[in-house]
């Protein structure tokens, strides 16, 4: 089982999401909060550890039990003495889906666009891990199934974070095209809470988002973030270009001299992205589209505004 | 075709190794290709080009090159440009063998024929002159640019009397070189069924032609078997037999060719050939401006098939 899971490794031209300032951190904490606030009830900022709301079961007293939970009601019915045990509930989850395909490291502007991912997939690890929540992580697009990063909180969360971070993208050559739908469904599977699932991609494969994001977005607030580079939506003139997908390894030899071809690109491409702009905005998911030639984060807080 | 300049041409062996070199740095830009995720929308954009358009603009280069190769090569063509000076003599014979019927419709007829169709194949500044002759040449017509005298003299002939080949011939080199000093281009076509019966031999004619540089073509006209029909009613058909051996000696010895014609039709070649022949020269003329414009031209094209494509 792990033989078949090849080591993901950091790109050769990896930038590093450039500085993280922590004012805007914060602006963006704030924004992020109200984003999610329809998808869960009750007060955000309650602190406290296994506090929560939902009752988990109701037991008879056992020495050792904190007498405080004694429930008045019960003991009176049945004339022992009974706690009331909740389920020590996070306040705020998070799941972070990050594309690991061959794709991502790629890059033509100030960084690749994995180091924009990963800048991302860190801001929302932070943010999430504020007020006592959990953070899980789920990296999908090397080959093999995904892999899952349980709910973590606190020191060991960061950890997990930083460890998965710096593991990097998968090697060229392998091609799959159904991952974002692998990692949608077990992450269907494994999160029962509702949950901020926040996608980090470049959203290039084949999958249809309508359908792998529909049972997804039903249970928690979901935003994606797609990741693109502006080479990616057009091509300079550079004369006979060979060019080759680091995915399914398809070779091309294209004259980008004619301008009939760089506008037909442009074409194709701004269509592609249309489509996928269109059916994000039809499911009600949250987008934003960060380029590597940008600030990524100063986007990512007015985008969500 | 001819070259003035023809080790020009070895630089040709050059463009094999042109053609080698592009195939090989072309083969060689393919092993370097650029990462890029998009590459598959990028091959949709391009669309299906066909491969050989790509070679266009290189293979018209080449061509251009070639074609300025040849023209460093400096081609020349020949060309027969007509003469204006040349006298030519028709000498006929009209002898009675001529009536015979071997040669539809009768070899006089047939002769007289093809002999109007040189006369209309030769340039109007060439002179003609036409020695007719039986037993002795009569109807002479010193050589002159009156072509219609000349078919005028043909068509009056009727087939009777011997044959007197060395007189007519003798006859018509004396029209022709009225000096001996004259020296235009001259040329003497006789056309004769039999052999000579009377007057003088024709070979030593032909040697004095040699030595006035007048060639002295010869057409024997008629097939081996023929006959005429006897003036005495009573008596067999008397033979009308060809003689291609003195017409081939004739002809040797003056410097020219020697014909034999079985038929009108072939007899008529003959005469389309000589009088394309006797009425022009050969000339070389210079052909290099064509495939120095034409490289050129080619060069233009492949220049602005390699500029539009950078557009």
């Amino acid at each position: 089982m792990i033989a078949e899971r090849p080591p993901l490794h950091p790109p050769a031209a990896r930038q590093g999401p450039g500085a993280l300032p922590r004012p805007m951190i914060e602006a963006l904490d704030v924004v992020l909060t109200r984003h999610t606030a329809r998808s869960q009830p009750g007060d955000r900022r309650a602190a406290g550890v296994g506090a929560g709301t939902e009752l988990a079961q109701l037991r008879g007293y056992q020495v050792g039990d904190d007498v405080r939970h004694l429930d008045p009601a019960a003991s009176a019915r049945t004339g022992e003495p009974h706690v009331r045990l909740h389920v020590p509930e996070r306040v705020q989850t998070t799941w972070v889906l990050l594309d690991v395909s061959a794709s991502m490291a790629f890059g033509t502007a100030q960084r690749l666009k994995s180091d924009v991912a990963e800048g991302v997939a860190q801001v929302m690890g932070q943010l999430a891990l504020r007020r006592t929540g959990a953070l899980g992580i789920v990296r999908f697009g090397a080959p093999g199934p995904p892999r899952i990063t349980p709910l973590r909180a606190g020191r060991p969360a960061f950890a997990a974070l930083r460890h998965v971070l710096a593991e990097g993208v998968a090697p060229d050559g392998n091609e799959d095209a159904s991952a974002l739908g692998d990692a949608c469904s077990a992450l269907g599977r494994l999160a029962q809470q509702p949950a901020l699932v926040v996608i980090i991609s470049d959203f290039r494969s084949a999958a249809d988002p309508a359908s792998v994001l529909g049972p997804l977005r039903a249970r928690h607030t979901v935003l994606c973030v797609e990741v693109y580079d502006p080479r990616e939506l057009l091509v300079p003139d550079v004369g006979i270009l060979s060019v080759v997908d680091p995915e399914t390894g398809r070779t091309a030899r294209v004259d980008t001299g004619s301008r009939r071809v760089r506008e037909r690109f442009i074409a194709l491409e701004a269509q592609r992205r249309a489509h996928l702009h269109d059916e994000l905005r039809r499911l009600r998911v949250g987008h934003v589209a960060l380029g590597t030639d940008e600030e990524w984060l100063l986007k990512l807080g007015r985008s969500l505004r | 075709m001819s070259f003035a300049s023809p080790v020009w041409l070895l630089a040709l062996l050059a463009v094999p190794l042109l053609i080698a070199l592009t195939v090989v740095r072309s083969r060689q830009r393919d092993r370097f290709a650029m990462r890029f995720p998009a590459a598959a929308t990028l091959a949709a954009a391009a669309g299906a080009e066909a491969a050989w358009k790509r070679w266009v603009a290189s293979a018209l280069a080449l061509a251009a090159i070639v074609a300025l190769l040849f023209g460093a090569a400096r081609p020349q063509r020949t060309v027969r440009v007509a003469l204006q000076e040349a006298s030519i003599m028709l000498v006929t014979d009209h002898s009675g063998s001529m009536a015979a019927t071997d040669v539809a419709p009768t070899r006089l007829a047939a002769a007289q024929g093809a002999a109007k169709t040189f006369v209309d194949n030769l340039p109007d500044g060439v002179k003609i002159g036409v020695v007719a002759f039986s037993a002795a040449p009569d109807d002479v017509r010193p050589p002159s640019t009156d072509h219609g005298e000349s078919r005028a003299a043909i068509a009056r002939q009727t087939a009777n009397g011997g044959t007197a080949t060395g007189d007519a011939l003798a006859a018509a080199l004396g029209l022709l070189r009225p000096k001996a000093k004259v020296s235009t281009p001259a040329a003497i076509v006789l056309l004769s069924d039999g052999a000579t019966t009377v007057g003088s031999d024709p070979e030593a004619v032909a040697a004095e032609a040699k030595r006035l540089h007048v060639p002295i073509y010869t057409v024997a006209l008629g097939t081996e078997d023929a006959t005429v029909p006897n003036p005495d009613p009573s008596g067999p058909p008397l033979p009308a037999v060809p003689d291609p051996v003195t017409m081939r000696r004739v002809a040797e010895i003056s410097g020219a060719r020697a014909f034999s014609a079985q038929d009108a039709d072939h007899l008529g070649a003959i005469y389309k050939t000589l009088g394309s022949q006797l009425g022009s020269k050969a000339e070389t003329r210079d052909v290099t401006v064509v495939p120095v414009l034409g490289g050129l031209a080619l060069l233009l094209a492949s220049g602005g098939l390699a500029l539009r494509r950078r557009a």
